[in-house]
């Protein structure tokens, strides 16, 4: 296993567990105004929202700048994956784009949590369709070429 | 424009049986990117190709041919 598709397994994985860990806490919560109000709540996920990418971006500078563990053939399956990672972001904000809209039509406004939680599952998403499109491309081009 | 043939696998024997992971080192890429050249599953940029015939020490044209030419 090369070792940009050993780092897209663990990215994918993590990505899968920390979804499961989000869905958890907001389940367990109760409802949205509920997770607005705890201020510990708040500060982690602050933490989180600026952590998680700067993580990502350190990691990824890091993988990117070693000739040994990325070469051409995987610099070409990370740009095919940006394909399925913008796919995947679009299609999340029109998930809840629409269904924001049509939940809180009547209310005529959105509670700010939500924005936490849009960016937050973007961020995830992002990820996580990234590593997915990573192992799918080692798959293809080992099957295809 | 044929199939792009290399020769990679006979060469790595010709060489004192060279493993994969020496001419990987040694032409700046992962041994996965060998192995998909050596099954002709993928192939490689000018540059690549000319780092892997020059860790050879033979010309380009010895490594890899176009199957039509």
């Amino acid at each position: 296993m090369a070792p940009l598709q050993k780092r897209a397994l663990y990215s994918f994985v993590i990505g899968l567990v920390l979804t499961i860990a989000l869905t958890a806490v907001l389940v367990a919560q109760g409802d949205i105004a509920a997770f607005e109000k705890d201020p510990n709540l708040r500060l982690i996920m602050y933490a989180v929202l600026i952590g998680v990418p700067l993580v990502y971006l350190i990691l990824v500078n890091i993988t990117l700048r070693k000739p040994t563990q990325v070469d051409e053939r995987d610099r070409l399956i990370i740009e095919r994956s940006s394909r399925a990672q913008w796919l995947a972001v679009i299609f999340s904000l029109v998930a809840w784009t629409i269904a924001l809209t049509e939940i809180y039509r009547d209310q005529g406004q959105v509670p700010i949590a939500f924005l936490q939680l849009i960016f937050m599952s973007t961020l995830i998403i992002s990820a996580l369709a990234q590593s997915f499109g990573i192992l799918v491309g080692y798959w293809e081009m080992n099957r295809n070429g | 424009m044929g199939r792009i043939e290399n020769r990679i696998r006979r060469l790595r024997f010709d060489h004192d049986e060279m493993t994969q992971e020496e001419l990987a080192n040694r032409a700046g890429c992962t041994r996965q990117t060998i192995i998909a050249l050596e099954q002709n599953k993928y192939v490689p940029s000018i540059e690549l190709a000319f780092r892997i015939a020059k860790a050879f020490g033979v010309p380009l044209e010895e490594v890899f041919q176009n199957e039509d030419s």
